[in-house]
């Protein structure tokens, strides 16, 4: 039970109504898109602006509460979960798109405006917000920044740091600060740099400027399918290798086809081991050339047959059945745990073997459907969880698949974030001396440790004993999905 | 020995270590007894920011120049800092690859120094700047921790992007010691068309130059009434250029495309339309001449010793018609000339002002005071690069403190908590 004074202090700064807690309004916030552990806030909050966001900071501050930003809640890594408890801010209210800039091709938006809206409204001017995760369609801009979310169009257009310019960060002492700015290279360091992709441990992100990116003249989608996964990802590894870079080049394998093309009827050959999906974009002189040298190299790779989408109707059915992909997966399984690390293009072949070997040794299903140009893997494990023990084995199965990631001179996460289901991991990839430099960094914007705290790197020794392990037995005993 | 003089100052020592942990111990060193330590690459861009407060070693990094990884399959390469961007450019031009950038003095800056300094190039507009390209760093942070940041493939989000924060700190945080890019395909072609105009060109209309079809990879107008002239120019008046056959010429604007040829080659001729409607006359360069072209007028900001004032000037790009003015009147009320290299689409001016054989130090600081009066509502900036140098201890360099500046000074306070790198040149200095 939150203090009554706290809930006093927030009724004052945002009107009753914008302050939620009772037990049922805050089980709505106790998960994210990840659902690995569940945690209670003491209380949400649903600030108006960046001033209420500040004042809500102050009042946690004096009452040493955490602070939980929160978007649409699809992170996948558990990363707007109150995990110690505090204050949860939403930022549903603050969805307005405040201007956008034409001539400038920029746009200033509030943080909870979500991805895809702001790409119908910048439609009229030919212009379009770049990264496409596959949840735009409901999460929020501020949650990309926050994340530095990726999407299939990543590939050629840069993920979501290369595509914000300034922000508006409200720190935890409730301080505010300007960061970056639509003037490039301004003197002083990159501090917005570092903020895109904390995940929330550093500030709130209560307003964005971002950049909006000229439609292609031209667009052409195609699928190629193979009998083989091998032959698709090495296809992939080709099409790179000859200095292609396609707008988007996706994969998806075995199972997954079928589960798609169940639920969306575009045409994915299910039965195919694997397909293609690539898009190429720019002038029609340019993808001329593109598709002949694409085409050719599926086929030298094995594809038994490339398909051109004849039709905008075409393509945007191939793109919804790619992009509501971790949906359809719930046809075959219940209940799923996805992991997103990242190799070198070169080694896709040997790693998704890898990725089936070890879903087959833990008795899991494994669905592979991902931004292949990348090499940014998204081993999506499935199984029901009444089975006894499945939830362990999924999490051991996960945590072998990334050391298999890093192994290959990867990463353990492309772009869902590290949150706290990989909080542990990170070890993995940066020693202590590394990780000093990034508390040193966290301190700086937030010297009391309430920005999310024990979340993307360990801040401290409080979080040191939240073992990934021992929030899943949580959610275990809570019922939850892993 | 080389030259390590800095401002007229000279160290007491300088090292030229080996590998980054020699960096890194160096670093240790030196925070230990407040030695003050000035990491040097090939030394292009030392100009920068204000001399030193004090000097104690020069850290020469161009010993810390091998490939460490290149994987041509996976675009992704990475190098030490002390490597020269040229030296890189070769080894990636083999598997038909490249950086897609065009710093000043390309050839031989190192990438570390490159990376400090902030610098881009005119091919930043349809590439974006280095901070785009760069996946990943090893820093020595001013106390001698050696870290790392970012990774060897195109995502990651694990992690902060430490890295980013020492683009542009003039290694006021940290050493770099090794960064990883991923590195593009080299385009088929590129090439260029001038446009030239009679009267000043008429940079609002020019929008029309980077709207559909048209995707310049490089834009850049000259104006100003000054000029970079041909050959050396002894009057104090003009700038001089190496170049004596220079096309760089006031009232031109350049536009470069790259592509596959018949894409460039339809580019080329909707640019050539568009400039005539407005009044130009056009002249396609020869592909061959490209590349030199560009180098020189890349080069535009790289410091001249002719008693000039370099700038760097931004604003948010759909201002860049009233920074282009507020460059060139500002000059031009005092009797100065002026010359402004404006990269339209980004908002980026390099301008050169020049005062007059005997200037007054209270006069430009009084004209910069000026301009950036005039740049504040705009939301802009404008940095002094290069000056004679006995005005640099009297000049405003960096203009005002960020609004984060307590932020960044906090910042500097753990990762180079004794002041020892580059100590009084950056922004945001103490008091
Ligand atoms: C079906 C599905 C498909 C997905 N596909 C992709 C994909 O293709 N690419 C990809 O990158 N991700 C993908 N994701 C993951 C997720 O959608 C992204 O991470 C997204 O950016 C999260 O946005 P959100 O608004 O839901 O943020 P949330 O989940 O609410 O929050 C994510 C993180 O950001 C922080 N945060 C949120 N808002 C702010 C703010 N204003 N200021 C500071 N911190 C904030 C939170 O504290 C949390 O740490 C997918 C998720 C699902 C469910």
């Amino acid at each position: 039970m939150p203090k009554p004074t706290l809930i006093t202090e927030l009724n004052a700064a945002l009107g009753p109504r914008y302050v939620l807690h009772r037990p049922e309004e805050l089980m709505l916030y106790e998960y994210d898109g990840s659902a690995l552990d569940q945690a209670t806030p003491e209380v949400v909050v649903v600030p108006s602006s960046t001033a209420e966001v500040a004042a809500v900071a102050r009042i946690a501050q004096a009452h040493g509460l955490p602070l939980v930003a929160r978007g649409a809640g699809t992170g996948l890594a558990g990363g707007s979960i109150a995990d110690r408890g505090g204050i949860v801010v939403s930022l549903a209210r603050m969805d307005r798109i405040l201007s956008i800039n034409p001539q400038e091709r920029t746009a200033v938006v509030q943080p909870g405006v979500v991805n895809v809206e702001l790409s119908e409204r910048a439609a009229p001017f030919g212009l379009h917000f770049a990264p496409d995760p596959s949840s735009q369609k409901s999460s929020t801009v501020g949650g990309n920044a926050a994340a530095n979310a990726g999407g299939p169009h990543c590939l050629k257009y840069g993920v979501t740091t290369n595509h914000v310019l300034a922000a508006t960060l409200v720190l935890s002492d409730g301080s505010v600060v300007q960061l970056g700015g639509s003037a490039p290279d301004a003197p002083g360091y990159d501090l917005l740099g570092a903020v895109v992709g904390s995940e929330g441990t550093l500030g709130i992100v209560t307003e964005l400027t971002v950049r909006l990116t000229a439609n292609p003249e031209d667009v052409r989608t195609f699928l190629a399918i193979y009998d083989t996964m091998d032959g698709a990802s090495s296809s992939v590894a080709a099409i790179i290798a000859a200095g292609i870079i396609p707008a988007a080049l996706e994969m998806l394998v075995g199972r997954g086809i079928t589960a798609v093309e169940e639920s969306v009827r575009a045409g994915y050959p299910a039965g195919a081991a694997a397909v293609l999906l690539i898009e190429l974009d720019g002038l029609h002189e340019e993808l001329q050339v593109q598709q002949e040298q694409v085409v050719a190299l599926c086929r030298e790779h094995g594809a038994s047959e490339v398909r051109v989408a004849a039709d905008p109707v075409q393509r945007a059915k191939l793109w919804a059945g790619r992009k509501g992909a971790l949906a359809a997966c719930a046809r075959i399984a219940p209940h799923y745990h996805i992991q997103d690390g990242v190799v070198p293009r070169s080694k896709l072949i040997e790693v998704l073997r890898q990725t089936e070997e070890i879903a087959a040794r833990y008795h899991l299903i494994v669905v592979n459907i991902f931004h292949a140009g990348d090499g940014n893997l998204h081993p999506l494990l499935l199984f029901d969880m009444r089975e006894p023990g499945v939830r362990a084995r999924a999490i051991a199965a996960g945590e072998e698949l990334l050391r298999a990631c890093v192994a290959a001179g990867g990463t353990i996460s492309g772009e869902h974030g590290i949150g706290l289901e990989k909080r542990d991991y990170i070890g993995w990839m940066f020693n202590a001396d590394d990780l000093s430099a990034f508390a040193d960094l966290r301190a700086v914007f937030d010297g009391a440790g309430l920005m999310n705290p024990c979340k993307l790197v360990p801040s401290g020794s409080s979080c040191a004993d939240i073992r990934m392990a021992k929030g899943a037995q949580r959610a275990l005993a809570a019922g939850a999905w892993v | 020995m080389r030259p390590y003089t800095l401002h007229g100052m000279n160290p007491d020592l300088f090292i030229t270590p080996a590998s980054a942990e020699e960096v890194a111990a160096t670093l240790r060193h030196a925070a230990r007894t407040g030695a003050a330590v000035v990491p040097w690459g090939a030394g292009l861009h030392q100009h920068l920011g204000h001399g030193p407060a004090r000097y104690e070693i020069a850290l020469d990094m161009t010993r810390l120049h091998r490939v460490v990884e290149y994987s041509p399959p996976d675009l992704v390469l990475t190098v030490e800092a002390g490597a020269r961007l040229g030296d890189v450019q070769a080894l990636l031009a083999q598997q038909s690859q490249w950086l897609p950038w065009n710093p000043p003095r390309g050839a031989e800056a190192t990438i570390g120094g490159l990376l400090a300094a902030g610098a881009s190039g005119p091919l930043r507009l349809g590439y974006g700047p280095p901070r785009d390209w760069t996946l990943g760093m090893r820093v020595a942070l001013g106390d001698g921790r050696l870290v790392k940041s970012g990774a060897k493939v195109v995502k990651n989000v694990a992690g902060y992007d430490a890295h980013k924060l020492h683009l542009g700190a003039l290694g006021t945080l940290g050493v770099i010691v090794e960064a990883t890019f991923k590195v593009a395909p080299l385009p088929e072609t590129m090439q260029t068309i001038v446009l030239r105009f009679r009267e000043p060109p008429p940079l609002p209309a020019l929008a029309v130059l980077h709207e559909p079809p048209l995707a310049p990879v490089s834009l850049v107008a000259q104006t100003g009434d000054g000029r970079l002239t041909e050959g050396n120019d002894d009057s104090g008046i003009s700038g001089s250029i190496q170049n004596p056959k220079s096309k760089i010429q006031n009232g031109w604007v350049a536009v470069r495309f790259a592509g596959v040829r018949a894409a460039v080659a339809r580019q080329l001729q909707v640019a050539a339309q568009r400039g005539v409607e407005l009044g130009a006359i056009a002249e396609v360069l020869e592909s061959s001449d490209d590349v030199a072209f560009w180098e020189e007028l890349a080069d535009v900001p790289a410091p001249r010793n002719d008693g000039s004032l370099g700038l760097r000037a931004g604003v948010a790009p759909g201002h860049m018609v009233q920074l282009a003015q507020l460059l060139e009147t500002t000059a031009q009320r005092r009797g100065w000339q002026s010359f402004s290299s404006c990269y339209l689409g980004l908002g980026l001016a390099y301008s050169r002002w020049w005062p007059g054989p005997e200037p007054a130090a209270d006069a430009i600081a009084l004209a910069l005071a000026e301009l950036r009066a005039g740049l504040q509502p705009l939301g802009g900036y404008a940095v002094v690069e290069d000056c004679p140098s006995a005005m640099r201890p009297t000049l405003d360099i960096w203009g005002p403190a960020p609004g984060s500046a307590r932020l960044m000074l906090a910042l500097r306070e753990r990762w180079n908590p004794s002041e020892v790198l580059n100590p009084g040149r950056y922004v945001c200095i103490k008091g």
